[in-house]
């Protein structure tokens, strides 16, 4: 009953589409962080407490809260908040032709499956950027500075560069983390990997095959970018 | 020769225990019937706010159940989609939760005869949903892990699925905008509006898709289970108990009044 | 914003059922998050000494294991105990047990990292400084090794045992009726508050991680100060 057979290709079919969301959810998610959270870190690093106050309040509610409950409060809770024409707006099917392709706007539980992974995962990124400035010894600033260049010059060909490669393997940490959380989704709706494996197990009742797949794809996935990172960091030159 | 004859004795039953260690014996033993419930589906399984115990209908079942073999009622709170996960992975002796009976699960799961009987309804804003053709048309909030979610999809292809873990989540979705219909068993949908402050926004369209038939769901296999379920439904209705178990969350005094159109034993 | 289906359910909110049904709520939360983190530090202490002390093929099918928890998302592992495990092997495992299992097994794997990097970041030649002083290897370890790798190791530590409180939340899925499950609950059966419900639950979990983060880092530093 349990390893008898493999799933239809229908299924199989499903559980490739379910991939296929996690995939490209993550890929934006990752992206989009990473710009936030590079944000975020400016202002974390501020002198002026006027940004570093709130970005640091942001952080930590944003890292010490459950992503869970932060998706149940973006879908069910925050949908509640909006006024009455911009919910209308956000559940309305819309679509835009331009010159080579169109683009058409999600229903509302990936928009906020999507902006909740990323405010969730920003928060994470931003504290390793940070890490990664801090790790960049304070004397080269100042000696670059005295060299006479500017500050932006500093920043540009200083600091971020070196700061970049400290903060890179923990970066790809949470890239990999995006990956698995993204499978949390499903609780909202989200038609994502874990929720195409729970569809074929309600369909199929074979739980094992169902759970087998979709854990060896995540398994995949996070090897593809634990490969990706080596490949990146052996490419680096040595110093 | 006695110490013989008893140790023989012993071992005979030992052996006879093995053979028919069957699951009712086990919970006799143990003292405890497991069930699985729903906790947010008024009025088949949800939490008391003063009591915090879960009652419904379903659990007045299970309480049936444990009274007639003398044991403890132990509820276990699940929602649609890890009812029979539950089954088979040993979690639960049974389980009362709004469970449709089908072949397909037949095949996984033992089923009593049905002790109730409901059809896949809908609930929407009112005026949007006139006629089932519609339905092909709209995003639909379903239950994952429930027959409402494939009847669905066989009959309305074109419906767009939206699947939640449970049905007031996909009622919140409804009232959000999120989808435009949710789908259920009519008494569970007329059950969960009963609850919903602004009940008088919402409908439910006169018209269901399919005819369900509810029974206990039993781990595979445990046929001596399955013979008592079904024996103690039938003691149920014939004295009575059914009926006031029903009109306890059904009758014409309660928040959600519902003829009573299925008696058990009408369908087997 | 309704703030009385807050404090009307608060007791549910905070522990459950309790005194009248099993102890759920926050309490839960707390003690599902507890003993997640000693056993995933204890995990995580033998499996990075292991890392550490082993070699060639032991050492490499370690880290495979290893990476295996580091790449299956929790819920995954969580639906594999709970479900998979009693029919693929036959052992039963209650919901509070499976929650702690998949916690510390993931929390374990990504700690014994950090006690291995903690215990590889200091030099070699400590070792042999001890080795030849006479020590044994497991003394060297306890005496020369550990206490320096430490405080070197403490960030990863509270860093995981937040995130371990946070995956508690996934309990959920199977119906343990922890702080999410019962905010679910609640939300679900009074319909139409989900905004303030989820609001409060966040707050919560926010107060229990920002306070564990505030005691380990005030520890943190004494230590660090005191070596």
């Amino acid at each position: 009953m349990l390893f008898d057979s493999l799933l239809a290709p229908k299924y199989l079919g499903w559980l490739l589409d379910g991939f296929v969301v996690t995939v490209v959810l993550s890929a934006l998610t990752c992206a989009s962080a990473t710009a936030l959270g590079f944000v975020l870190c400016l202002g974390r690093i501020a002198r002026s407490p006027f940004w570093s106050l709130p970005v640091r309040f942001f952080l930590s509610l944003f890292r010490n809260t459950p992503l869970l409950v932060q998706l149940f409060f973006w879908y069910f809770g925050a949908a509640a908040l909006m006024p009455e024409s911009v919910l209308h707006w956000l559940n309305q099917p819309h679509h835009w032709r331009l010159p080579l392709f169109g683009v058409t706007w999600p229903p509302f539980e990936y928009v906020a499956g999507f902006f909740g992974l990323t405010l969730y995962t920003a928060a994470f990124i931003a504290e390793e950027f940070r890490a990664g400035v801090q790790g960049v010894p304070p004397g080269q600033a100042r000696a670059a500075l005295a060299l006479g260049l500017r500050r932006y010059q500093v920043w540009l060909s200083v600091i971020m560069p070196q700061a970049v490669r400290i903060s890179l393997p923990p970066l790809l940490g949470q890239y990999m983390n995006a990956v698995k959380n993204s499978s949390l989704t499903m609780a909202i709706g989200l038609a994502e990997l874990s929720y195409a494996s729970r569809q074929v197990e309600t369909e199929t009742f074979k739980t094992f095959q169902a759970f087998g797949i979709a854990t060896l794809l995540y398994i995949g996935l996070i090897v593809l970018i634990e490969l990706a990172g080596q490949w990146i960091q052996h490419r680096q030159p040595a110093h | 020769m006695n110490k013989l004859r008893i140790g023989f004795l012993l071992v005979l039953t030992l052996l006879a225990g093995l053979a028919h260690a069957d699951r009712l014996d086990d919970i006799k033993k143990a003292g405890v019937l497991r069930i699985a419930a729903f906790d947010s589906n008024p009025p088949f399984g949800f939490i008391d706010p003063t009591t915090k115990q879960t009652v419904g209908l379903d659990v007045d079942y299970g309480k049936a159940f444990a009274d007639k073999l003398g044991v403890k009622l132990e509820i276990l709170s699940t929602n649609p989609a890890n009812r029979i996960p539950l089954l088979t992975s040993n979690k639960v002796d049974l389980v009362l939760a709004n469970f449709t009976i089908t072949d397909e699960r037949a095949k996984q799961v033992n089923f009593s005869i049905p002790y109730f009987a409901s059809g896949q309804q809908f609930i929407a804003k009112k005026g949007v949903l006139k006629s089932p053709d519609q339905l092909n048309s709209l995003r639909i909030g379903v239950d994952k892990g429930t027959t409402n979610e494939i009847v669905l999809r066989e009959k309305y292809p074109s419906a767009t699925l939206v699947a939640y873990d449970d049905t007031p989540f996909a009622f919140t979705a409804l009232r959000n905008g999120n989808v435009q219909a949710i789908t259920q068993d009519g008494p569970k949908l007329i059950g969960l509006l009963a609850n919903v402050p602004d009940k008088e926004n919402y409908e439910i369209p006169p018209f269901s898709i399919s005819d369900d038939l509810i029974g206990v769901g039993i781990p595979k296999g445990e046929t001596a289970l399955t013979e008592f379920v079904n024996e103690t439904l039938r003691e149920l209705e014939a004295n009575g108990q059914a009926q006031k178990i029903y009109d306890a969350w059904f009758g014409p005094h309660t928040k959600t009044p519902l003829a009573r159109i299925y008696k058990i034993g009408d369908k087997s | 914003m309704n703030l009385d289906v807050i404090t009307d359910h608060l007791d549910y909110f905070l522990v459950g059922a309790y005194p009248h049904g099993p102890l759920g709520g926050a309490a839960l939360t707390l003690i599902l998050s507890v003993l997640s983190a000693l056993v995933s530090g204890v995990l995580g202490f033998i499996l990075g000494i292991a890392l550490a002390v082993t070699r060639g093929f032991a050492q490499t099918s370690l880290l495979l294991v290893l990476s295996f928890f580091r790449a299956i998302p929790v819920i995954m592992l969580i639906f594999w105990t709970y479900f998979m495990l009693p029919i693929v092997f036959g052992i039963n495992v209650p919901g509070i047990a499976t929650v702690v299992i998949a916690l510390s097994l993931i929390g374990g794997a990504y700690l014994a990292h950090s006690v291995y990097a903690g215990i590889r970041s200091l030099r070699q030649g400590q070792w042999q400084a001890a080795a030849a002083l006479g020590l044994r290897p497991w003394q060297v370890l306890r005496y020369v090794i550990l206490p320096q790798a430490l405080p070197i190791m403490t960030p990863s530590f509270i860093n995981q045992w937040v995130a371990l409180i946070k995956d508690t939340s996934l309990a959920y899925v199977i119906g343990v009726g922890e702080l999410s499950f019962v905010a679910t609950q609640v939300s679900n059966r009074e319909m139409v508050y989900p905004t303030e419900i989820f609001l409060f639950v966040a707050l919560l979990y926010y107060a229990i991680c920002s306070t564990l983060e505030f005691f380990a880092n005030r520890v943190a530093r004494r230590y660090q100060q005191a070596t």
